[in-house]
């Protein structure tokens, strides 16, 4: 049995997607909130193994649970589910933990397919999410304090599968052109996204260690 | 700056050139003539009032020049002279006789032979006072006898102890006759000497003297400039007498009238050195003040008969005082390293020589041609002082005149600087405001638009709507990308593209190929030209999906002068022709051409039933590398 987190506050998306998700995994016990406040108290509540988060809420950001989720219940896989499929919005909740993304307007076979794809640990991953986490860990190799902070860098292979993605291959492709099988491919994806959070929850505990130190001078 | 310095020399060289005509003529004035006759001795009586010579039984005989100072100290009645000469040989001279009186202080009048000849001003108190001017008074043939010619000379004048200075104590110099044509000569190089001279240039002092005035009220910082003036005017007041032959008063009271002006002088002139050596001090002023009371004060006390020695002792006592301001102002701009340290100390050096020859010439310790030489130098001395304090004035002028131009200036520049940092903020506000505005526009696009036809792609029965809202929200989204649009990397752009357009085709099960420039290209595409260009591509891929048929399709990009060129290639069955010949405009075609167009580029689409359909995107990069 799996137990599901849907957060959407749209009624008519939220019970289309409930359907679409208790397709994919008839045993799942799925927990429905409309709002970010409802969504927390079930998470302080309910262990979930999957959460799919809406992020532009009435009362905040999908985000913040995702990184509620990351914190208490580290084995919960959480999924964005949005209409905004630029960095802008979904770098943010990657770095918070996100797993993936989906967008709300597919059909609903795709994101059956996408769903099934991320259960088996194959996250998507489109050109501009490759630029940023390539971006974000070029500015991380070089850190103004090296020693406090804890360095998380990226390994040749997982680079690569990220240039080539930003360069708008398809993972397919990028398992053909390195001889390497679809499952490896998908997991350096999986743990280029661990990296990300592992690595963005460092920065945030050095940037609030930085301003603890400077609220007691 | 350099021109000051000219100006400093030149002054230097005018004054030194002054003083070496001074010299020629004085000591050319030196040598006496040898044809005309002098009179080494005459007969002195004293006057008894009958206005004749009193009788040569009561004369005694004095050596000439008599100066009544040495001969009858403390008397001052009038005294009689008798010439006596004989005119042989009168009728040899070239031209009528004369007789020349170089001086003869106070007053003289003139006999030939019991006629009058000369007679000019007072005798009495106040007498006349015509120190100064050398006589000449022509002897006319008529009254001249071959022999036994007598001239007799009345002098009225004052006992030394009567008068401040010894130049207007009685006296007279040996008279002299000779060729009228040649003591003519003589009389007016001496008059130029003695008296033309120095009036000149008392009388350039005083204006000097009142044009600093003027211009030291303009300026009442600057109190040197106003101790100056006081100075020059003092100076050609002092000088006055040398003019101004009849006072309307007594002897006594013109006498206590002319000694207030000394310590007055002096005040000015110790003060004025001070002050221009930036340094002042109120004790001094205030004892200078005193000094101008307690001068004509202590006069006033002494009385008529003690005057020249009460004055000699007080005039020393101010020119010592003049001297230690003088040395004191030259040690401290010798310290400040001023830079008309030299000038100024010549000037000086010949003020305090002309002091020094002046008192010396009160005890008759100098040579008379050398006696003039203080009264017509000094006010040149002061005329040059002045004019350098003009010339400083002009420079300070000039520098203020600088500094307010470049204060103008900066002024002006801060304003411009101002404004440009406005319009800069202004501007910056204005992108900001727009940015904001931008991000709510989109923001609410997402949540209220995306949100109803999101709601409509998921419960929309019919599956056309349902794709129709799905595309309307790509679009959708693609409108918000130009919105908040920051310009994208072409080698970006190509990524997203080419995920885009593989990824749809793999979906459906069409062959695609893409073939793009891999290396890093530096250029910019604009947010706008970004969106149009991905709707282009968008619709000619779903052309291909959905209406051609085609198993295969080709995507080239490729930069080639300039332009970015777009190839999309299928093999599918072709775009139908319309009835009047033109492309389905079902197809989207004119809606790609209008976007292609609206980027100053062209979309051209080949296409025949059975050969399948080339589109053709080209678009200027230049145009949308730089614009945001």
């Amino acid at each position: 049995m799996k137990t599901i987190l849907l957060l959407e506050d749209l009624p008519e998306i939220r019970a289309w997607l409930k359907t679409l998700v208790m397709q994919v995994f008839p045993d799942g016990q799925i927990s429905e909130a409309a709002r970010v406040h409802d969504a927390l108290e079930l998470v302080s509540a309910i262990k979930f193994d999957l959460a799919l988060c809406d992020l532009g809420l009435p009362d905040g950001s999908g985000v913040s649970v995702v990184e509620k989720l990351r914190e208490t219940q580290s084995e919960c896989q959480s999924v964005v589910v949005t209409i905004h499929d630029d960095d802008e919005h979904l770098f943010p909740a990657l770095q918070a933990g996100a797993f993936g993304y989906i967008l709300k307007e597919q059909p609903r076979e795709l994101i059956a397919e996408q769903l099934q794809r991320m259960n088996q640990g194959e996250p998507p991953l489109s050109p501009s999410i490759a630029r940023r986490v390539i971006a974000y860990f070029a500015a991380q190799s070089k850190p103004a304090q090296p020693d406090l902070m804890p360095h998380v860098s990226l390994t040749e292979r997982e680079s690569e599968v990220l240039l080539r993605v930003a360069k708008g291959f398809t993972l397919p492709e990028i398992g053909v052109q390195l001889g390497l099988s679809r499952h490896t491919i998908a997991d350096y994806v999986k743990q280029i996204y661990r990296k990300l959070n592992v690595s963005s929850r460092a920065e945030a505990a050095l940037e609030a260690q930085r301003l603890g130190l400077f609220r007691r001078q | 700056m350099a021109s000051n310095r000219l100006l400093d020399r030149l002054l230097g060289l005018a004054l030194a050139q002054a003083l070496a005509a001074l010299l020629w003529l004085g000591l050319a004035a030196a040598p006496a003539h040898a044809q005309p006759m002098a009179f080494a001795d005459a007969l002195a009586a004293e006057d008894t009032g009958s206005g004749r010579f009193p009788g040569e039984s009561a004369a005694r005989v004095v050596t000439l020049p008599d100066d009544w100072a040495q001969t009858r100290p403390r008397l001052n009645t009038p005294v009689w002279y008798r010439l006596r000469f004989d005119a042989v040989g009168a009728e040899a001279q070239p031209g009528p006789l004369a007789l020349y009186v170089e001086q003869a202080c106070a007053n003289v009048e003139v006999q030939l032979n019991g006629q009058q000849l000369h007679a000019v001003g007072s005798m009495h108190d106040p007498i006349s006072l015509d120190c100064r001017r050398p006589l000449l008074v022509a002897l006319p043939v008529a009254l001249l006898q071959e022999r036994g010619n007598t001239i007799d000379l009345r002098l009225a004048g004052y006992a030394l102890q009567q008068v401040t200075s010894h130049q207007r104590a009685g006296g007279i110099a040996a008279p002299v006759i000779g060729s009228y044509a040649q003591l003519h000569a003589r009389q007016a190089r001496d008059t130029l000497l003695a008296v033309t001279l120095p009036t000149v240039a008392s009388t350039l002092l005083m204006l000097t003297g009142i044009v600093i005035l003027v211009m030291a009220r303009a300026r009442r910082r600057d109190s040197h400039l106003h101790y100056f003036s006081a100075l020059a005017i003092g100076w050609a007041l002092v000088t006055a007498r040398l003019w101004w032959h009849d006072l309307p008063m007594p002897n006594f009271d013109s006498e206590l009238l002319l000694a207030c002006l000394p310590p007055l002088v002096a005040l000015a002139a110790v003060q004025f050195l001070l002050n221009f050596a930036g340094w002042r001090s109120r004790p001094i002023e205030v004892a200078l003040y005193a000094q101008c009371v307690a001068v004509p004060l202590s006069l006033l006390l002494a009385g008529p008969a003690r005057m020249h020695a009460t004055a000699s002792s007080w005039y020393a006592l101010l020119v010592v005082q003049v001297l230690a301001a003088m040395a004191f102002y030259l040690w401290s701009t010798r310290r400040a390293r001023r830079r008309d340290f030299w000038a100024m100390s010549l000037v000086l050096l010949v003020v305090a020589a002309m002091v020094l020859l002046e008192l010396a010439a009160q005890r008759q310790l100098v040579p008379r041609p050398w006696q003039w030489l203080p009264q017509a130098l000094m006010p040149l001395a002061f005329i040059a002082v002045g004019l350098h304090l003009v010339q400083q004035h002009g420079s300070a002028l000039r520098s203020a005149e600088d500094g307010r131009l470049a204060l103008e200036t900066r002024i002006r520049e801060a304003g411009a600087e101002m404004e440009r940092n406005y319009a800069e903020i202004a501007e910056q506000r204005v992108e900001q405001v727009t940015r904001q505005e931008r991000k709510r526009i989109a923001a609410d696009l997402h949540d209220d638009l995306g949100a109803k036809l999101l709601t409509i792609v998921h419960t929309s029965e019919s599956e056309r709507i349902s794709t129709l809202a799905r595309e309307a929200l790509e679009e959708m989204r693609l409108s918000v990308r130009g919105l908040t649009g920051k310009p994208v990397k072409l080698i970006d752009a190509l990524g997203d593209w080419r995920a885009e357009v593989v990824g749809r085709l793999s979906q459906t099960g069409v062959e695609g190929e893409w073939s793009a420039p891999s290396e890093d290209l530096p250029q910019t595409l604009s947010a706008r030209a970004y969106v149009q260009t991905t709707r282009i591509l968008r619709e000619a891929v779903n052309n291909i999906i959905k209406h051609s048929g085609a198993s295969r399709c080709t995507i080239r990009c490729l930069i080639d002068s300039g332009d970015f060129q777009l190839a999309i290639q299928d093999n599918g069955k072709g775009i139908p022709l319309e009835l009047d010949g033109r492309l389905d405009r079902g197809h989207g075609m004119a809606s790609m051409k209008h976007r292609a167009k609206q980027l100053h580029g062209q979309c051209l689409v080949e296409s025949g039933p059975g050969y399948g359909t080339v589109i053709r995107l080209t678009i200027p990069l230049e145009r949308h590398t730089t614009r945001a």
